[in-house]
């Protein structure tokens, strides 16, 4: 049978940046380097920080938990190896600057698991009850491993304030280069499904929708094939949406699906919707059937920039410059090293950066592909053509909010909706002047927060 | 920490890719649209149009070249606006227009009309249209000597000015449905022009005579998507409803609607520099608030006004209270406002 895979199933504006997945679309998930020594960030997630439950010259046993909260909104962190605490120091973190992490060395003859989960025919959703599920995934420290990284727990849990009635799995993976969410949903299809059952059962969402973005037909089949393998699968859609920028945005997605707005400022259960990462749903079902806590995650290595372009399995706490080398280390025309894709990933300097639960690639870029405008940062004066505006998936005006910023009148950006902005970057993307504007915009909304909080106190 | 040593690695923020399309790119466009019109005019007018047109561009942009200078600025030529208002300027001139009087104009709509507000971008009037309402206060004599196409029919009906005093002028259709709202005559000589305005053979400014090149510009830049269809379609319908609703009034009096189109600087206008991205608003909404402001006022100078032809003012009183629409007209964020 032959399924319609060409969708029309979108929302309003977004742009078309180049795919450029060939490099590492036909590579399957492979072992990652096997390694000496990982950095656990004790914040890898939103909400509170984790303390560390070790001190330095502990010893550790893989999937032991090292860190966690009595907050609600928090999850734990774990050790992926055999070791020994050598240290609770800083590292790197893309997002939050220097922060602590506890900083495992491996002990010498003691194997790293480079294998994933791997489900047995039996399962069945049903023998598991709704707080068994939420217990495990709050006790795995399972996170949104699309890259905002909420605590699943917290989205999962029925709120009697807020029902849940649908599921949304998503599996666009609309980010440029990277194909780490597309091999899992070919490699990993039924884990992600028994997860997929598992948070329906734990959520009590009636209905769920599997997206994926039109250009992944192999993943559409591959889904809708092993679907038809498990029963009591009615409620349960594979939708294909268009291909998009940014219809991974979860705002975007329920759009496209449900035609539902998400409200500005809000969250997606306050109109009964859950969205979950593939990734997520499988970690869930390691975390669920299998007793693992979140310690491995696939990493996509991709770029122009790096020797040896591919999909891995790595450890969380494995530093981006081991990561590299692993792949055949930076090219001599390598210029950006980007933890994430290249729209919304985050440049990093520091190659210590360790993994954390949400990177999901690592991009190496060289001038070719960022253009030598951009590269030497050529900007040009707006010239009101209203691109920006086009383009914006939240339907803002990206112009008056940069220029507001650049002109420090952050009232005036706050009443363009800054707050609003997702961050996609469509606009920086098509600006024909090359402005900087979602860097503005981030700079704005940094600003204004630490503004809030001053006047607060 | 010596690994980053060893690399070229930079940081800058996200997105770190760029769609390959610059500001320069889209000038260059919009003269690829106008090409048509240029041709028209080198075909209607014959040499002297190109020579006009070349003058007044070359004069924007050492007028840009020197305010830089003195502003000890770098240079900003590389972004072709200056082309742009060099070439939209000499099409808004008459044909016959002399050169001294082009460059004046070129002059001042540079350095007026764009470089005192701090160059492109910052202005907020149309360059060109600012040279051209410069002129027109200036050379009133000269901006309204209109040479017949030297193609045209010698059977034509003639229509000519009051003092005939040069055999190879003639008012144009606007001018004379002017006068017959004045001398309350029927105005059905500028009706049987339409044929002729489409294809060109009018009097009128070099570039707005022929309504098929101005067309086939539009179109160019609508593919292209440089412009929206929103700002042209709103002048164009409110144009033709305020002309209709008059021609049906009293259809001896007034032109058919149609003709007021076709006629004068309009499609010009409305095609090239109502869609001056730098002087227009940036929402739908207030683009078709613009819109409809330029066709109703370019109406109102056209019938009760003093001017043969209005939409210059028009579009440069639209231009002045277009930072007020943007402000009237927020656009709304996707999931509504935010704790409503």
């Amino acid at each position: 049978m032959r399924i319609e895979t060409k969708s029309r199933l979108t929302f309003k504006g977004g742009s078309h940046p180049s795919e450029s997945k060939g490099l590492t679309v036909e590579s399957q998930i492979e072992p990652g380097p096997a390694v000496t020594e990982v950095a656990i960030m004790l914040s890898q997630h939103i909400g509170a920080v984790c303390r560390p439950l070790v001190k330095k010259g502990d010893m550790v046993q893989a999937e032991q938990k090292i860190g966690d909260s009595d907050a609600f909104v928090s999850a734990p962190i774990h050790s992926p190896i055999n070791g020994k605490v050598k240290a609770i120091a800083l590292r790197s973190h893309a997002v939050l600057g220097r922060s602590e992490a506890v900083v495992i060395e491996a002990f010498p003859n003691s194997p790293t698991r480079l294998t994933p989960f791997k489900l047995d025919d039996d399962f069945d959703a049903n023998n598991y009850s709704a707080e068994q599920i939420c217990d495990s995934v709050r006790q795995s420290g399972i996170v949104g491993m699309g890259g905002a990284g909420f605590p699943t727990r917290v989205k999962i849990e029925p709120d009697p304030r807020l029902p849940k009635e649908t599921l949304i799995i998503n599996g666009c993976e609309c980010e440029p280069y990277i194909t780490c969410d597309y091999r899992i949903m070919l490699e990993w299809t039924r884990q992600i499904i028994a997860g997929m059952l598992l948070a329906k059962r734990a959520s009590g969402c009636s209905e769920v929708f599997i997206g994926i973005e039109d250009n992944k037909p192999k993943a559409i089949e591959a889904m809708n094939e092993t679907l038809r393998s498990f029963s009591n699968i009615d409620e349960i859609q594979v939708v294909p949406v268009k291909t998009k920028f940014p219809q991974g945005g979860e705002r975007q997605l329920i759009r496209a699906i449900l035609k539902k707005q998400v409200p500005t400022g809000g969250i997606p259960p306050m109109i009964g919707v859950v969205v979950l990462n593939v990734a997520t749903a499988a970690a869930i079902t390691e975390a669920v059937v299998g007793d693992l806590p979140l310690t491995r995650r696939v990493v996509t290595v991709t770029g122009e920039g790096v020797g040896k372009p591919g999909n891995y399995y790595v450890p969380i706490g494995t530093s981006v410059s081991e990561l590299i080398e692993f792949c055949g280390g930076l090219k001599e025309e390598a210029v950006r090293v980007i933890l994430g894709g290249p729209m919304m990933g985050i440049a990093i300097a520091d190659l210590t950066t360790p993994i954390t639960k949400t990177s999901g690639a690592i991009t190496v870029l060289t001038v070719k592909q960022i253009s030598e405008a951009k590269f030497t940062g050529r900007q040009t004066p707006c010239i009101h053509c209203g691109r920006c505006l086009e383009v914006c998936p939240e339907h803002l005006n990206p112009t008056k909010i940069s220029h507001a910023v650049k002109y420090n009148l952050l009232d005036v950006a706050e009443s363009y909706y800054m707050n609003a902005c997702i961050e996609c970057g469509c606009c920086s993307y098509v600006c024909p002047a090359n402005i900087e504007i979602t860097g503005y915009i981030k700079t704005g909304k940094t600003l204004l927060a630490r503004q809030k909080k001053k006047m607060g106190k | 920490m010596d690994d980053t040593q060893n690399y070229n690695i930079t940081v800058s923020s996200a997105p770190h890719i760029s769609r390959p399309l610059w500001t320069h790119k889209v000038m260059i466009d919009v003269v690829i649209g106008l090409v048509p019109a240029m041709a028209a005019a080198g075909y209607y007018f014959h040499f002297y149009a190109l020579i006009l047109v070349s003058t007044c561009v070359i004069s924007c942009v050492a007028t840009e070249w020197l305010c830089n200078l003195i502003r000890k600025k770098p240079s900003s030529l590389g972004d072709f606006s200056a082309v742009v208002t060099g070439v939209i300027l000499a099409l808004s001139l008459p044909p016959a227009f002399p050169v001294w009087a082009g460059v004046i104009g070129s002059v001042f709509a540079v350095a007026i009309g764009k470089m005192v507000f701090g160059g492109l971008g910052a202005n907020i009037f149309n360059p060109a249209m600012v040279g051209r309402a410069f002129l027109a206060a200036s050379f009133g004599m000269l901006m309204t000597t209109w040479t017949v196409p030297a193609t045209i029919n010698p059977s034509m009906p003639v229509i000519s000015a009051e003092n005939e005093i040069d055999a190879r002028t003639q008012a144009t259709p606007l001018a004379w449905s002017k006068m017959a709202i004045k001398r309350k005559e029927p105005a059905s000589v500028a009706n049987e022009q339409l044929n002729a305005m489409f294809v060109g053979e009018v009097g009128g400014c070099l570039g707005e005579t022929s309504a098929i090149a101005l067309f086939i510009g539009c179109l160019y830049l609508l593919i292209r998507r440089t412009i929206s269809f929103h700002i042209p379609l709103a002048v164009l319908v409110s144009t033709f409803v305020f002309a209709g609703v008059l021609y049906i009034i009293n259809p001896e009096a007034y032109i058919r609607p149609l003709a007021h189109l076709c006629s004068g600087g309009m499609l010009l206008c409305v095609f090239f520099i109502a869609t001056d991205p730098v002087t227009a608003p940036l929402t739908r909404r207030g683009m078709w608030l613009f819109g409809i402001g330029v066709g109703t006022i370019t109406m109102l100078i056209r019938v009760i006004g003093g001017y043969p032809e209005g939409v210059m003012y028009s579009i440069l009183l639209m231009n002045a209270v277009t930072p007020l629409i943007d402000r009237l007209f927020k656009r709304i964020p996707a999931g509504g406002k935010p704790g409503v």
